[in-house]
């Protein structure tokens, strides 16, 4: 996947842009507070459909304005050459256009340009909560299976309308307990479902993290996780045999559901684990082992999807170099060398960033970013 | 801001309070009322006043008509046993349009929703088991036709549940596949469901 250009009106502090890219590294240089992640944001919101810097839209355009607009071509290997466009206002949302022509429901986007972000935030994935490591994986299978999107979306609905059951006072006991009875089982035929998927993508997904964090780190320490859901599951295991069970555990958990007025069985809490060798990441590993650990996962995320895709995804690498010494930015360039996908990389200094890899300038741009003024300073470096 | 015209104003905020219609829609249309002839718009005005006067709702299957009971519930030849269970009067309009349900109807007037307060009181459901029990028209088979979402299905699964003692057969209508579609444009679901849901020839 490329991205040719991408043109932003009202966006964050980019007033009026028109950028060109180049098909390997893209690098965006200057000090920080300049806007150069608002740049990545929007590809990531125009691919995505969202920023993935803010959860709320209404602080994305400039100050004093309540619209924004973006836009950019494409080509993929799937469809030749495309145009992507979204338009947002305040008062009527977001509205997404295929080659102008209005897309119907925001999930019709995802997947049709894969991204893969890495930025300061993933230290959220080794140093806290499950909630994070769940994200990474529906995102990581969300762009691959559109089955398992609509899974996810239509168990989220399912659950906040047993929720709801669960919170009423008027509901205790036997009338709760046949009230929740026909969520249940579409809870328990969805919950299977993307037990399923999970177990067997994390399977496939465990080679690709041992391969991209050796190559990273040269280190001896083998990267792995255990993921956990409500029982124990290989993958492979039918759905079907996985919702059965889920349905029997759900009717055992009434008393404590009815208690904690909260659903506590299906993949909602699911866990993932990660370990270096026998060491639980978050609690014992080292700050740097996380950095790694996250940048290899991400890595990993990029080459699963080329391999069960034929497409590359969109790298996005916000201040990811700033904690690498020069030995480890090496390396990572020449890995991103070899994946061969289109990366943006922003950096805060030019001269660190130029002194610790050697960019190949033959398919790159670098650009100067200075607030309002983006310098293409791509010839007076090669 | 001032407002120069406060009957425009207050059609601009009934009209937006229409489902689907946001102000700037409701603008539109006020927009459009004021452009045209006079006497469409009073037509309009009287539709809308008989649509309230006229229209009642059938004390059997609880549908929309101008009769009670419906011309459907009236028709004696339409009395076959079967009952298709239907969430809103507009689905009950489709099957009517396919020609292909002899039977009754029953309108349901929503479907399970917790989270918008719905339960099985607010459904017509009561209703639905009376007629079930009805000696003087004996029900055979009751057919549930609701949408294959959650709500629906939660309410397919409740309405199956709760027929199970009456000696009536439970059946709902098949998950298909659109007519002169293609296979590789139907989505997973729908696909694994059509075909799940296979007949023999
Ligand atoms: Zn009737």
């Amino acid at each position: 996947m490329l991205i040719h250009s991408l043109n932003l009106r009202n966006f964050r502090n980019h007033t009026e842009k028109a950028l060109e890219w180049a098909p390997q590294f893209n690098i965006l240089t200057g000090p920080n507070g300049v806007g150069k992640t608002n740049i990545l944001d929007a590809i990531h919101l125009l691919c995505m459909s969202r920023s993935f810097v803010t959860t709320s839209d209404r602080v994305l355009p400039n100050q004093g304005e309540n619209w924004f607009e973006l836009g950019g071509t494409f080509e993929s290997a799937a469809r030749s050459k495309f145009s992507l466009k979204t338009f947002y206002s305040v008062n009527e949302g977001k509205t997404f256009f295929v080659n102008d022509s209005p897309l119907d429901r925001l999930t019709d986007l995802i997947g049709r340009v894969p991204v893969v972000v890495m930025c300061p935030e993933d230290r959220k994935l080794t140093a806290e909560g499950p909630l994070e490591r769940r994200s990474f994986l529906d995102g990581l299978i969300s762009q691959l299976s559109r089955e398992y999107l609509q899974n996810l979306l239509l168990y989220r609905r399912i659950r906040r309308q047993r929720s709801t059951l669960l919170l009423q006072d008027a509901l205790r006991g036997e009338m709760l307990r046949s009230a929740l009875e026909p969520w249940n089982v579409q809870m328990a035929d969805v919950g299977g479902k993307i037990i399923a998927t999970r177990a067997l993508v994390l399977e496939h997904f465990a080679g690709y993290l041992e391969q991209h964090f050796k190559a990273l780190t040269q280190l001896s320490l083998r990267p792995n996780f255990t993921y956990k859901t409500f029982m124990p599951v290989q993958a492979g295991q039918s759905p079907s045999e996985i919702s059965a069970q889920m349905l029997l555990a759900l009717d055992a958990a009434f008393e404590k559901e009815q208690e904690r007025r909260q659903s506590l069985i299906g993949p909602h809490r699911d866990e993932l684990v990660f370990y270096l060798d026998q060491i639980e990441l978050r609690k014992y590993g080292s700050q740097g082992q996380q950095r790694l650990f996250t940048i290899a996962l991400k890595l990993a995320q990029a080459f699963y999807y080329q391999d069960q895709s034929e497409d590359r995804p969109i790298l996005l690498m916000d201040d990811v170099f700033g904690n690498l010494d020069s030995e480890k930015i090496r390396t990572l360039v020449r890995i991103l060398e070899e994946q061969g996908g289109q990366i943006f990389i922003t950096h805060a200094s030019g001269s660190a960033l130029r002194s610790a890899a050697d960019f190949s300038m033959k398919n790159s741009v670098w650009y100067e970013v200075s607030g309002p003024e983006v310098k293409n300073i791509t010839q007076s470096t090669s | 801001m001032k407002v120069t015209s406060e009957s425009l104003e207050r059609t601009i905020e009934e009209l937006a309070k229409l489902p689907g219609t946001g102000r700037k829609s409701a603008q539109r249309i006020a927009m459009y009322l004021l452009k045209q002839p006079d006497d469409s718009v009073y037509r309009l005005a009287e539709t809308l006043q008989n649509l309230k006067r006229s229209v009642k709702t059938c004390c059997i299957c609880r549908t929309f008509s101008d009769e009670d009971p419906c011309a459907i519930c009236e028709n004696p030849k339409r009395q076959n046993g079967q009952i298709c269970v239907v969430e809103e009067f507009q689905d009950m309009y489709f099957i009517e349009r396919t020609d292909e349900f002899r039977g009754r109807y029953h309108v349901l007037g929503g479907v399970l929703s917790p989270m918008n307060n719905i339960g099985p009181d607010q459904l017509h459901v009561k209703s639905l088991i009376q007629r079930v029990n009805n000696p003087e028209e004996p029900v055979t088979e009751i057919i549930l036709a609701l949408n294959p979402d959650a709500e629906g299905e939660a309410t397919s699964f409740y309405l199956h549940k709760l027929l199970q003692p009456f000696e009536v057969q439970v059946t709902r209508i098949a998950y298909g596949i659109p007519v002169g579609t293609d296979l590789e444009y139907i989505d997973d679901a729908t696909l694994s469901r059509a075909f799940r849901s296979r007949s023999t020839f």
